[in-house]
Formats: C-alpha cells, structure tokens, sequence
C-alpha cells in the first residue's frame, strides 16, 4: 500500500513543478508543442526512474562525500544513453528537443529524487516515488503543452484540430501562447487552481501588509 | 501630512477616493479618441470597460469585497492606445489577461507590481502580431494635460519620474540621433502620464523616483519613442520592463539611505 502511495501521492498532492516548482525551465522550453514535451516527458521519467532504482541498489555502497558526484555520474550516463536513443531513432524530434534532453542531467527533479529519497529507502520504494514524480511532471507538462500547441497554432500532436485563418478557417491562433511567458501564466494559473482546491499547499505569507487607508502614490 | 490631504487643504471634497481622480483624468483624452474614432472606437471602448469591470465585480464577489472602480481607468487608457482593427473578442482577451494577472490576482489595484494598462496593451500586442497600437495623436496628447495637472497637484503623479523621464528620453535622443524636435514629446505624453507615471508600478523613494524616471526614458527611445508609429509600444514596453526594476531601485535607495544614516551615528 505504502509504494503505491509513492506513487500517487506526487502526481498533485506533491507535484514536483507546482508544489516544489522544481523543473520550471524544461516546462517552459520544450511545452510549445506536445509532441516536443510527450518526448521529454519520457526521457526524464525513464531517467528519473532508472537512476533512482540504481541509486537505492547502491546507497550503502556509496561513500556519504562523494555521494553526489556518484549519483550525478550515475544520472548523466543514463541521459546520454537516453539521448543517443532520440538521436537514432527519432532523430527529428531530438533536433527539436535541442540540448533540453542533455539538460535533464541539471534538471533539479532527478537530482532532487535521488537525495531526498533513493539514498535512504529500498529500490521499490524508490522507484515508485521516482515514477510518480516523472509521472507528475509529465501531468503538469502535458496540460501546458496541450494549452499552448492548440491555442498557439490549432494543432495537437502536430495534426489540425482547427483550420486556422491562414489556411482559410476562423479560428486565429494566439501569438503569444508559443512565447516563454505563456507556460509562465499557464503554471501560474495551474497552482492557483491547486491551491484553491487543496490550501494545505498554500505557504505562509513571507510578511502581511498593515490595513490600509489609501493608495500608495 | 500625505500627498492626498495636501490636495484637500486646497477645497477638494474629504474622502475622493483616488480612482475617481484617475477617471477624471482618463476621460478628457479617452473622449477626444472616441471623438476621432466614431463607431469602431464606441466599440472598443464599450469592450474594455465591460470586460475590465466585469473581472472587477468577480473577484470582489469571491472576495467579499466592495468592487473597485480602477477598471474603468484601465478600460479608458487601454481603449486609447487600442488600434480600430482589432476585433472585439482580441480586446476582450487582452483585457482580461492583463486585469486578472496584473492586478487582480495580487488582491486588487496597489498590490501588484506592473501597470495593468501596460500589460493589456502589452498581451495584445503579443498575442496578435497584426496589431500595432495606435498613435494617439496630438489632440489627445492636449486632452490629457489638465488631467495630468490634476494627478500631479494630488500627488498621484511623480512630477520627478515625468521629469526624469523626459530627460531621459531627451538624452539618449541627442546621443543617438543628434537632434530633437519638440514634436517627439507629442506622442509620449498620454503613455508618460498614465502608463509609466502609474504609482502602482514606479519607485517610491523619491531618488528612486529620478532613477526610475531616467531608465524608462532611456527605455522609451532605445525601443523606438521617436517614431509616431512605434511610440505607443515603447511607451508600453519601456513600461513594463522599468516596472520590474522599480522595487530593486527603491531597495538600492534604501540601503544606501539606511548605510549613510548609520555612518552618521
């Protein structure tokens, strides 16, 4: 029951990106399309998941000093071994993807996992938390890629789902959804939306604002 | 004593709440655009003040708060600088985009960091790359100065970020193109007194005020303030980027102010 726990329990309660706002810059780089972010989002869960299992197999092999530079060697074979896969056999979308699956070596998630997790429970256990969390990712991930692919260009998964005014139909697409600051808004609504549902997420306000009397000018 | 009882002591009526004076301000050139405009600018007019108010009215209902009448001036502003071949459902987007992520979600007007014109203006121009916001025109330039006298003598104005401002734009003007008629000021004005002199987003230290002025001035002719047709979107952007640099402005002020008092100890 308790591993199953691991792995629901980041899909929203602990979400990776809209509760710890861990992995921000892959979500608004690759989200433009959801071809691009789908792709992402199963590089890093494999990535995430594997280095985890391997991590927890080792932990009481690894010297506590040198414990990071281990699991960072660990982490990184695994994404090359990731990205050469992309390269061979879905070379287009790896161009796209560009240097963001090399980055899921700094991404703050696996890294994250590892630490605060795999070094100090048994390879099940740490494998479930790593695949809900790559799992949570992909959740969060998948619903900005799917706002900004359909309102930025009419598409999902590269297909028309609308005819846009270029190719003689109604529908416009908003510039703006495939600029960076849209998956900003589109997170940023996203743990609004959350945190109104389950407000155990919201954090106590840094310093509160006296009454006040009249505008500030 | 505050800026505000200041201008009662000269007969204005106790208790004027600060957004009526914006919205006197903002009517006078909103009317003259809507004068120039005829039916397609009723229009936009109509939009921007239906969907600002309206996201008013929501929030201060899931908030239990009275609602706050700033909507109206942002429609106003927002409606002057909109260009007649924007459609209404784009107006109606920018609107709401900017009202509820620049103001509303903060906890109303005062609480956010940016202009919340500015940013309307800004996600329209972004979203539709067929936009291109409007030159307001020298009529509209004239129709805001009473306001704009208004907001300074109620202090609602920083006569130093205007002043800063202009200078700042007059300098890199020289710099960079060697001469400066005074016709370049003519389309800048609506913006300077109601998008980058808006309290909400400029310092509030008054160094950080000449400091806050002169990089929105700078920011203004880097991005194209010379050209009638490029003015209205340098205004717009060399708001929104000053804004975010307001708060770093005013704590640099700050500590420079606390460090000198406490050498002085």
């Amino acid at each position: 029951m308790s591993a199953l726990r691991h792995l629901t329990a980041p899909l929203i309660r602990e979400n990776p990106i809209t509760l710890q706002i861990l992995g921000i810059c892959s979500a608004l780089a690759v989200t433009t399309s959801l071809t691009t972010a789908a792709t992402m989002c199963a590089a890093l869960t494999v990535v995430l998941t594997l280095s985890a299992t391997i991590i927890s197999a080792i932990r009481r092999h690894i010297p506590s000093s040198i414990r990071l530079i281990v699991q960072i060697t660990i982490i990184s074979s695994l994404v090359i071994v990731i990205d050469e896969f992309l390269q061979a056999y879905a070379f287009s979308i790896s161009q796209r993807l560009s240097i963001f699956v090399g980055l899921i070596v700094t991404n703050c998630i696996v890294l994250g996992r590892a630490e605060a997790f795999a070094v100090r429970n048994p390879p099940l256990p740490a494998a479930f938390d790593a695949l809900g969390n790559g799992l949570g990712y992909s959740l969060i991930l998948l619903i900005v890629g799917t706002i900004r692919e359909f309102f930025g260009a009419g598409t999902l998964f590269g297909y028309a789902v609308v005819v846009t005014q270029a190719d003689g139909g109604w529908f416009q697409p908003l510039g703006l959804m495939q600029l960076a600051p849209s998956a900003f808004f589109i997170i940023g609504l996203l743990i609004w939306a959350i945190r109104t549902r389950w407000t155990t997420q919201i954090e106590a306000p840094e310093h509160r604002i006296g009454r006040v009397s009249e505008e500030r000018s | 004593m505050s800026r505000l009882s200041r201008f009662r002591a000269v007969g204005w009526p106790a208790h004027t709440h600060p957004s009526s004076l914006w919205l006197i301000a903002a009517t006078p050139p909103a009317a003259v655009a809507l004068a120039q405009g005829g039916g397609p600018a009723a229009v936009t007019l109509l939009t921007a003040l239906v969907t600002a108010l309206a996201w008013e009215q929501i929030f201060a209902t899931l908030r239990h708060r009275p609602p706050s009448a700033h909507g109206a001036v942002t429609a106003l502003v927002v409606a002057v600088l909109t260009p007649l071949n924007v459609a209404a459902w784009e107006l109606g987007l920018a609107v709401s985009l900017g009202v509820v992520l620049a103001e509303l979600v903060f906890g109303g007007r005062g609480f956010g960091f940016v202009s919340t014109p500015a940013a309307c203006l800004a996600f329209l121009g972004f979203s539709f790359p067929h936009v291109q916001l409007a030159d307001p025109g020298a009529w509209v330039a004239v129709a805001s100065l009473p306001g704009a006298a208004l907001l300074l003598v109620a202090g609602l104005v920083s006569w130093r970020v205007l002043s800063a401002a202009a200078a700042g734009f007059a300098v890199t003007a020289l710099l960079t193109t060697g001469v400066l008629p005074p016709g370049v000021f003519v389309p800048l004005t609506f913006g300077a007194v109601f998008l980058l002199a808006d309290p909400v987003g400029a310092s509030a230290t008054n160094p950080g005020r000449w400091l806050y002025g002169l990089l929105a001035g700078f920011l203004v002719a880097l991005f194209g303030g010379f050209d009638g047709e490029t003015a209205p979107i340098a205004v717009v952007l060399a708001t929104l980027l000053a804004n975010t640099f307001a708060p770093l402005i005013d704590q640099i002020v700050i500590a420079v102010e606390v460090g000198r008092r406490r050498r002085r100890v």
